[in-house]
């Protein structure tokens, strides 16, 4: 039984889904949506909007669609508009625009039975749904790029035309994107792009002073008075900044400081808690264990990272590996090891723990060994094995 | 012709679906009667059987047909109700005996 009071209030108040009421430097943009949006407070069958919101990582878009959409919707309901803010993050659904649809379907119908059906299929439920009890919906499609990237055209522009399938109805289904940046709608035929991309709200990533003030406004809501420090806020915004201004990334940090500041018993949480913390999300693997490999087991992870960040997936192959092996170092200007080496170089990333490899059973061509990456995160290992190379090329 | 309100409300997997559609609102065929453990073809002639009292309405959706109390029947609105303050009753009375056994 814990006898030392914690320094949390309410640690809830520090979840990555806590929607702020308020959200410091971002009002701007709050309001942006809000007016492209009004007219469904006031004709809302006349119009349906296409809105793309874009912003690097933990610049803020999510808790901003689900903070309009919350708003909205309470208005709406005021006003005696049956709306529905539906947020729905493509990539858990494989970026599937059936299961997308299905989900959204979901909301307005819970015990829809949840079967394999056409998409299109799907479309025409949930409108005839919306149609049925005169409502509207605002589809926020979070990481929007992963449907793009598994359904393609087509299926992004049936989304975007919907009303020309539906002459002379009311307007039901309005269309909120979420990405990191446009660069995935370059896939889009010519047509969809410019559709999609009439209106978009860009969140610039913030600086430290904005990361503060944002810090600042969560810790007077999860901890008690008086146990964090300004400089703890400071030294916090800091690291956020040095991950590309990412705040969710200091809002976990003020969480697990807290975590260990608790776990010592301490009134307040101090820097080195915060330090604490920072090694437990980033490291499990140091600089200097990098700066040990050779440069050309540093090229392997590196291709290893790449194709780990750019495909998503768990698990690849030395063959692929060795392909952006190849890539990579070509990029520093260095020819290509065999693929016997490389072989030794998986074994020896595979003792230190920084790549693990796994054999599968027997297939039409034998056995098979798969490599995965077990705790570091492919982004951060890119950007510092970059770095390093960079500094050695030198 | 319409039954007698006795035959209505003398079957017990008609009233299994009535306090189940009354809890979940609108359900498919196959779900409800999964879930008062009744075949298929049973189900459908209760539910048909409801259906043609005016107590509850079909609505097709392409392929999938659900079930829900009907909106524009009186009797439906009555039943409905009947069925909630039903349910409500016995729920408030359970909490009552559990909070004496406390």
């Amino acid at each position: 039984m814990k006898s030392h009071p914690s320094v949390f209030r309410d640690e809830s108040k520090l979840d990555i889904n806590y929607i702020p009421s308020r959200l410091p430097h971002r009002e701007k943009e709050r309001r942006l949506l809000t007016e492209f949006f009004s007219f469904l407070l006031k004709i809302p069958d006349k119009m349906a909007q296409r809105v793309i919101v874009t912003g690097e990582i933990g610049t803020g878009k999510t808790a901003l669609c689900q903070r309009f959409g919350s708003d909205i919707t309470v208005e709406a309901r005021r006003r005696g508009i049956n709306l529905e803010y539906v947020h729905v993050n493509c990539r858990e659904y494989r970026g599937k625009l059936f299961l997308i649809l299905q989900h959204a379907l979901t909301v307005l119908k819970p015990t829809f039975p949840r079967r394999g059906y056409a998409a299109e299929e799907v479309l025409k439920i949930l409108l005839q749904n919306l149609d049925e009890e005169n409502a509207y919906m605002i589809l926020a499609l979070d990481e929007f790029d992963s449907l793009i990237e598994a359904e393609g055209s087509d299926a992004v522009y049936n989304l975007t035309r919907l009303q020309e399938m539906r002459q002379n109805k009311p307007q039901r289904i309005s269309l909120l994107g979420i990405m990191r940046n446009l660069d995935s709608t370059k896939r889009l035929d010519e047509s969809t792009k410019s559709t999609l991309q009439r209106t978009v709200v860009r969140l610039e990533r913030y600086g430290k002073t904005q990361l503060a003030d944002i810090l600042n406004e969560r810790v007077a809501l999860a901890f008690e008075p008086f146990t964090v420090p300004e400089d703890v806020v400071s030294l916090t915004a800091d690291l956020a900044q040095d991950e590309s201004g990412n705040a969710r990334f200091g809002i976990e940090l003020l969480w697990r400081a807290g975590k260990y500041s608790d776990a010592e018993d301490s009134d307040k949480v101090l820097p080195e808690h915060v330090r604490k913390a920072v090694s437990s999300i980033i490291p499990t693997l140091s600089k200097s264990e990098l700066d040990d490999l050779n440069f050309h087991e540093q090229l392997f992870l590196l291709g290893a990272a790449e194709v780990f960040l750019e495909t998503s997936e768990a698990y690849t192959t030395l063959s692929e590996i060795e392909k952006a092996y190849a890539v990579a170092s070509e990029e520093f200007g260095e020819k290509p090891v065999s693929h016997t080496q490389l072989w030794k170089y998986l074994q020896t990333l595979s003792v230190l723990g920084i790549l693990k490899t796994e054999v599968t059973g027997e297939g039409a061509r034998g056995r098979s060994t798969l490599v995965y990456l077990p705790s570091v995160s492919a982004a951060e290992l890119v950007k510092a094995l970059r770095e390093l190379l960079r500094k050695e090329e030198r | 012709m319409h039954m007698e309100l006795e035959d209505v409300f003398s079957s017990k997997p008609r009233m299994k679906i009535l306090k189940l559609v009354a809890r979940l609102g609108e359900l498919n065929i196959s779900d409800i009667s999964r879930r008062i453990g009744l075949n298929f073809s049973t189900t459908s002639r209760h539910l048909q059987l409801l259906e043609a009292e005016g107590i509850l309405q079909q609505r097709t959706y392409g392929r999938i047909r659900m079930y829900r109390f009907s909106q524009v029947s009186a009797k439906s609105k009555v039943v409905k109700e009947l069925v909630e303050v039903w349910e409500a009753s016995n729920k408030k009375e359970l909490a009552g005996i559990g909070r004496e056994k406390k």
